[in-house]
């Protein structure tokens, strides 16, 4: 485990209140890639070019739409503005109690546990700190034109309510705002 | 009983199953190992009778343990002491096709290869292809987000669905859809088996059917080379649509039962399924060719019957096995596909450690292994070794960096090795993740998360992403 992790997850436990942002978490790279494992782990701080910049070295993208390449993955993973809920394999996470977890992982299939990998997709910061993600990535050829994903469905009550049990269960002292 | 009596009272006669006779059938999944009567079991035919069952069964306390087509491989769909099964397999209505945007609307008990038989005139099929697609539900497929032969392409049931909707445990209909907003709640709910919610309807994506799809057939004279050319493939910028690997017993199980003219003589067979255009299939054949050239034997399929006959043998691999043996037992972990040689090698030591024989089925594509443990229920003691044997596998997939299970879930039947994947902080999420839609804890409790207690009392060393706490010590 780096220090930066342990730094955060002691700033996090100290903390009674905190605004997750990519500078703020500041913790950027390409942590491993097997390209012909077709899977990336980064950190989420990596701003999405850098990523692309690793991958077609090896003729492989990043499967989903990229509105702003500049932006960094974890942003793109916490707004969910982009689909790339299939393409999610695993995340690493710290919780608003301070603790580093991990779901999901590096391998194509995986049904251990319900799939919070691909539910923290949209949390925007509000459930926890997503530290690293580990994606499926495919050679460029296989990926055809890419258009964005536009989610258009109002929210029901009852996802408003079980939205908030969840944001509960991961940061029970409320500090992610 | 009162929720026996009431479910009499308020149901129809003769959708309520009760006695001994009448819910024996129902007494256990594909996992038959386990076996535990219910209550009473309902059929029910209308999705109001589904809430009526609900509410009656949250009244008394009575945990609900919902069931499709029952050929769950994990124990999901057993039973509890003191439950009511809710059988799902009447409601099988496909509710609409759309053929322009490639969606079909289903009630859960629709089979799987069912959807595919419908839209095929219109140039269409459900790619997810479980090995039980004759007979499994999609309801069931999405509560264990089941695979096939075809995931490393076209994913798996998490990556073809486009909407669920689920009665929560008071009753309530909640859609949720790859077009909401807010937290991926849909992913959540593929494998989820049967803890959450009751899943009452589907929309799958609809994939259109390859113009041409071949297979390239290899044998090998080593486990190791085989095992090598699934990386080669993928590194030379092939995804094929299927990527199957046999082990020698395997081949020969599958040989002498479909007689399709397997090489008996290699040590690891590879199935390569190529499919698209013409041309892509083409031009994809000739690089796989090149990479497999160290195979000591090579056919490609000329034509559909070829195809289906190469794919015979591998699609009758476990039958057959179940010819050789009284008993097996199936594993299903998944690992980084540059293991996989090392993974058979430690697989076969374990053989002669546990005296147990294994046949090797894998999806190499997607590193997802499908060991066959051949064991004889009737000798004593034989299924408490398989079971070791078994987990132990467990353990080394997640030492290596994968996952206890692929496709076929944890249910009742890896529930000490899920204290192995995930350390106590993470069982505890997912703990509360249950609570949150299912505070009662009345939807299949106890399938698929282990109490923090049976992880204790296992002392199960924790391991991380092949990190372990001590990697100087040799643990093989």
């Amino acid at each position: 485990m780096s220090d930066n992790l342990s730094k955060l997850q002691e700033e996090i436990k100290s903390s009674n209140g905190l605004h997750i942002t990519s500078s703020w978490l500041n913790h950027t790279g390409v942590e491993e890639y097997f390209s012909e494992e077709l899977v990336i782990t980064v950190k989420a701080s990596t701003p999405i070019a850098e990523i692309c910049k690793v991958l077609a070295k090896n003729d492989q993208v990043l499967p989903f739409y990229v509105e702003n390449q500049e932006q960094s993955i974890g942003a793109a993973y916490a707004n969910g503005a982009q689909d790339l809920s299939d393409s999610v394999l695993g995340v690493q996470i710290i919780d608003g109690s301070g603790e580093l977890l991990n779901f999901g992982g590096q391998v194509m299939k995986n049904v251990a546990g319900y799939d919070v990998a691909r539910m923290l997709i949209g949390s925007k910061g509000q459930l926890a700190v997503v530290t690293q993600i580990s994606f499926k990535v495919m050679p460029r050829h296989y990926v055809g034109e890419l258009k964005p994903h536009i989610k258009t469905v109002e929210r029901s009550a009852l996802r408003e309510v079980i939205e908030s049990r969840l944001k509960a269960v991961f940061d029970p002292r409320g500090i992610f705002n | 009983m009162k929720v026996i009596d009431e479910l009499l009272q308020k149901l129809p006669k003769d959708i309520v199953l009760v006695g001994e006779e009448n819910t024996r059938p129902f007494e256990c999944d594909g996992l038959s190992v386990y076996r535990q009567k219910p209550l009473a079991v309902v059929l029910p035919e209308t999705v109001e009778q589904i809430k009526q069952v609900l509410k009656i069964c949250k009244q008394h306390s009575t945990p609900v343990v919902t069931r499709g087509a029952g050929t769950g491989l994990a124990g999901g769909a057993m039973p509890l002491a003191q439950s009511i099964v809710l059988g799902l397999s009447k409601l099988n209505k496909i509710k609409f096709v759309d053929v322009e945007k490639q969606l079909a609307v289903l009630e859960p008990g629709v089979r799987n290869i069912a959807i595919s038989e419908a839209v095929a005139e219109h140039g269409l099929y459900y790619a997810p292809d479980p090995s039980s697609q004759i007979a499994c539900s999609i309801g069931g497929n999405v509560a264990e987000n089941s695979g096939g032969v075809h995931c490393l392409k076209y994913g798996l049931t998490v990556h073809n669905v486009e909407a669920v909707k689920i009665l929560t445990i008071n009753g309530e209909e909640l859609v949720l859809s790859r077009d909401d907003q807010g937290l991926g709640l849909l992913a959540v709910m593929n494998g989820s088996e049967g803890l959450l919610g009751v899943i009452v309807e589907i929309t799958v994506k609809l994939t259109r059917t390859p113009k041409l799809a071949r297979v390239v057939m290899a044998g090998f004279d080593s486990v190791r080379d085989c095992a090598n050319s699934v990386a080669e493939i993928i590194k030379a910028g092939i995804i094929p649509a299927g990527l199957e690997m046999m082990d020698s017993f395997a081949i020969e199980a599958a040989e002498g039962f479909a007689k399709v003219g397997y090489p008996l003589d290699a040590q690891a067979l590879l199935l390569c399924e190529l499919d698209g255009s013409e041309s892509e299939v083409q031009a994809e054949l000739e690089v796989v060719l090149k990479v497999l050239s160290s195979a000591s034997s090579i056919k490609v399929s000329n034509n559909e019957k070829e195809r289906l006959d190469l794919w015979k043998g591998r699609k009758s691999a476990f039958p057959a096995v179940g010819r050789l043996s009284p008993d097996y037992y199936c594993m299903d972990g998944t690992i980084p596909r540059r293991h996989l040689a090392d993974m058979l090698e430690k697989i076969n030591t374990l053989s002669k450690k546990y005296k147990l024989r294994v046949a090797n089925v894998f999806h190499a594509g997607d590193g997802n292994l499908h060991p066959l443990i051949l064991y004889d229920a009737n000798i004593p003691g034989e299924l408490e070794r398989t079971e070791e044997f078994g987990t132990e596998i467990l353990r080394l997939s997640v030492d290596m960096g994968g996952s206890i299970t692929g496709e076929h879930g944890v249910g009742v039947e890896k529930l000490d090795a899920m204290c192995h994947q995930f350390n106590d902080k993470e069982l505890e999420i997912f703990h509360q993740i249950k609570a949150v839609f299912d505070p009662e804890l009345l939807l299949n409790p106890g399938k698929a998360i282990p109490e923090l207690h049976r992880c204790a009392e296992l002392g199960a060393m924790h391991v991380h992403h092949g990190q372990l706490p001590h990697p100087e010590l040799e643990r093989f």
